[in-house]
């Protein structure tokens, strides 16, 4: 099996004995109701005591063929309101690129729970898109009350 | 080198044109002109000039340097162009500024050709070069001769670095300051590395803080253990989540635990891939330990070694300010150089390579002496703008005698009406419409004074344009004509060969048309960049002794360039005449040059811009 295989095998059975709480993580169906293993299907929960509370996130993570040595592309679907997601989704983000910080070593767990931190810390040095970025730079208020709306569309089921 | 390629490409086609159409022609019929009164005889005057010129400079011992090289140059000049008396006055004003050229002989021109010797042994001869000299004076003046080789002011000191003594240098580096800080030779690499070859700036800053240093280094105050790899009993690789007792493993000082297969991965994705190599982090999540050299000389292939010692190389070159990769294409070689960044507007700091190559250790163009580096980049930028746009601008439009604004005929009578103005005037005289009367759509006036007075205020708001087409013209076309002085270099292999056959001279005795050849190529590159040059000076006295100078080597090089066009079959008998040429281009060049650069270490030359 290869490298990229083995190592998502692994991950989910990692996730599936232990995860933390109000994530969600798993392999997408192919059409023939197998598993995908390179396209996972994920949702991230708002901290508590943030403006993100009570919302609930989804994601996928789609993980090239150079699984681990690059980093999987992680998108908000739909696209977030926020500084670093671009209008695609696409999370701009530090262990996330393969330049920066990414490692091998980093698990998914690690990528979720850093991109739940990256929700209320939003990084103003690398904006990704403008509506997000102008309104958190020039309006707060009006950039929390965006934030609230968004949180309010996106509640568990 | 991206810049240069650039423009080069852009510049061909248009300047093949501008060549062909108007430049070439008054140069030539110049030329003629002066071959025709003068140059006939000259081949015999030249030689008998050099027997008494060298009884001058062996008459007077001491100065015989300034007033033998000046006697020489007013010979030479008389020579090309007697009949220009009235210069006469303004080139022994020139003169005093171009003695200190120390060119007492053809000797000096042969050892000029064959430098690329003398460059090699005068390097080797002086290893410490770059750091006693952190000065700029003492990097290239002429004055303090310590090394007994006569330095022309247009000249630096460099030496030729092939990779091997690189590598020696950087490991020489490593072992002093390993022995200093008493740390292991890779380690000490990695903090030179990451202090980026400033020795004195490293030492100092880890007798401070020896901690913050190491730790901002990327490597752990942790020194303990050697580097091996082994197999740990319940380990599971965080990477491929592979387990099992016998697998091989890797840990650096951090103590983060890969397999060897997924450590080799990772190192060969970042050096093959990346080209990453002097600040490959552990793979560990959030670590910045850098991986050392021994750590990878244990996991990785030889081919890879390889690699990543090159590209070490290659940071080490970057890194060092007195250090530059020759430019040329596949050459391996590096220059080491004293002239600093903030020198070169008073210097322009040409270097020859091993592999022939000429350019410019400031910006590393192609040799362009005698204009500075930030001249040669607003210049080169001007001409990829504008060139064609003026030229275009020049040719087929004109500016309205009252608003300026420029127009384009494209069609129907003479009668204009300035858009913008609403001014109305004569297409062909630029006067007024209404004093043509009913002379409609034929304009046969000539001296009526409001045409005249529309056409000189219109030559004034021109003139800045022609300004630069005149010196663009100029350049474009000594950079043409360099090209086909070079498609000439080419056959003139094969016209060595025919005329070894045809007039039974050896070898050697036809070598006089391959030093004419790059006489011709290197007088080409120094007449080009002049222009560029010019085109940035502001008129003063020093200008008119500069144009004076180009206009001696211009017209040196233009009749050297005809001799070379002869049939094989005059060759022979101009052999003289041509190696007498080729030495007096190559005078004419040093002495331009000189002059130049003294001038403009000294901060003599006042320019039309800031730069």
């Amino acid at each position: 099996m290869s490298l990229s295989q083995n190592r998502l095998q692994e991950e989910r059975k990692q996730w599936r004995r232990d995860h933390p709480f109000g994530f969600v993580a798993k392999p997408a169906r192919t059409p023939q109701g197998g598993l995908d293993l390179k396209t996972w299907e994920c949702a991230i929960p708002g901290k508590a005591k943030t403006l993100w509370e009570g919302g609930l996130f989804k994601l996928t993570l789609v993980f090239p063929d150079e699984y681990p040595t690059k980093p999987p592309k992680c998108k908000f679907t739909p696209p977030l309101f926020h500084p670093n997601v671009y209008p695609s989704g696409t999370v701009c983000l530090s262990i996330l690129n393969e330049e920066e910080d990414w490692r091998p070593a980093i698990t998914i767990k690690q990528i979720l729970l850093g991109i739940q931190d990256l929700l209320d810390n939003p990084n103003p040095e690398s904006p990704a898109q403008a509506d997000a970025y102008n309104l958190f730079k020039k309006d707060r208020p009006a950039y929390e009350r965006k934030v609230r709306q968004v949180v309010k569309e996106n509640q568990p089921v | 080198m991206s810049l240069w390629v650039t423009c080069d490409s852009s510049l061909l086609p248009y300047s093949r044109q501008l060549c062909r159409s108007f430049i070439t022609p008054p140069i030539t019929r110049k030329r003629k002109a002066a071959e025709v009164d003068n140059d006939q005889p000259s081949p015999k005057a030249a030689t008998k000039a050099h027997g008494p010129r060298h009884a001058t400079s062996s008459d007077r011992p001491a100065l015989s340097k300034h007033s033998s090289a000046a006697t020489e140059i007013t010979e030479n000049t008389e020579r090309a162009s007697p009949a220009s008396s009235a210069s006469q006055k303004k080139r022994d004003l020139a003169t005093p500024a171009t003695t200190t050229a120390s060119m007492d002989s053809d000797d000096d021109f042969m050892s000029d050709v064959s430098s690329q010797e003398d460059f090699g042994m005068q390097g080797s001869d002086n290893d410490s070069l770059g750091e006693d000299f952190g000065d700029l004076d003492a990097g290239f003046s002429d004055d303090k001769d310590i090394f007994g080789h006569k330095r022309k002011p247009y000249e630096v000191e460099f030496k030729v670095l092939d990779p091997p003594d690189i590598e020696n240098e950087q490991l020489g580096q490593i072992n002093e300051v390993s022995a200093i800080l008493g740390l292991p030779p890779e380690s000490a690499a990695i903090l030179l590395r990451f202090a980026r070859w400033n020795k004195e700036k490293l030492i100092e800053s880890y007798m401070e803080h020896p901690e913050v240093t190491l730790e901002d280094a990327g490597l752990g105050t942790n020194f303990e253990g050697t580097a091996k790899t082994e197999t740990v009993p319940g380990f599971m690789c965080d990477i491929c989540c592979e387990d099992g007792d016998d697998l091989e493993t890797y840990a650096m000082r951090c103590g983060h635990r890969f397999c060897v297969d997924c450590y080799r991965h990772y190192l060969g994705q970042k050096i093959k891939e990346e080209g990453e190599a002097a600040r490959i982090q552990c793979p560990g999540d959030g670590c910045n330990r850098i991986v050392d050299s021994k750590s990878l000389d244990l996991l990785v292939t030889d081919d890879l070694k390889e690699r990543y010692r090159e590209l070490l190389m290659r940071t080490y070159v970057d890194d060092k300010e007195n250090l530059r990769w020759c430019p040329a294409p596949n050459c391996k070689y590096a220059v080491d150089c004293a002239v600093k960044n903030r020198d070169l507007h008073r210097i322009v700091p040409t270097v020859h390579c091993f592999c022939k190559h000429e350019f410019c250790f400031g910006c590393s163009l192609s040799d362009h002496q005698p204009t500075p580096c930030t001249l040669v980049k607003m210049w080169l930028q001007k001409c990829e703008d504008d060139s064609e746009t003026a030229n275009w601008i020049s040719a087929n439009t004109k500016e309205c005698p009252r608003c300026m604004s420029t127009i384009e005929k494209n069609g129907g009578c003479n009668h204009m009406t300035c858009r913008k103005c609403k001014h109305e005037f004569c297409w062909m005289c630029m006067g007024l419409w209404s004093e043509h009367g009913t002379s409609w759509y034929n304009c046969n006036r000539y001296e009526e004074k409001s045409g005249s007075d529309a056409r000189s205020a219109q030559a004034k708001s021109r003139s800045f344009l022609e300004r630069y087409l005149h010196y663009y013209n100029r350049y474009a076309n000594h950079e043409q004509s360099a090209k086909l002085d070079k498609d000439l270099y080419l056959k003139t292999e094969k016209k060595m060969t025919s005329l070894q056959s045809s007039s039974g001279l050896s070898w050697i005795e036809v070598q006089f048309l391959d030093t004419a050849s790059q006489a011709l190529q290197q007088c080409r590159q120094t007449l080009k960049w002049t222009y560029a040059f010019a085109f940035y000076l502001a008129r003063n006295n020093l200008t008119e002794i500069f144009e004076d100078n180009q206009k001696d080597l211009e017209m040196a090089v233009e009749s050297l360039s005809e001799m070379f066009e002869k049939p094989v079959s005059e060759l022979a008998e101009l052999k003289v005449d041509i190696l007498d040429k080729t030495a007096y281009c190559t005078k004419r060049r040093v002495i331009l040059l000189s002059d130049t650069a003294e001038n403009l270490k000294n901060g003599e030359w006042s320019f039309n811009v800031e730069w």
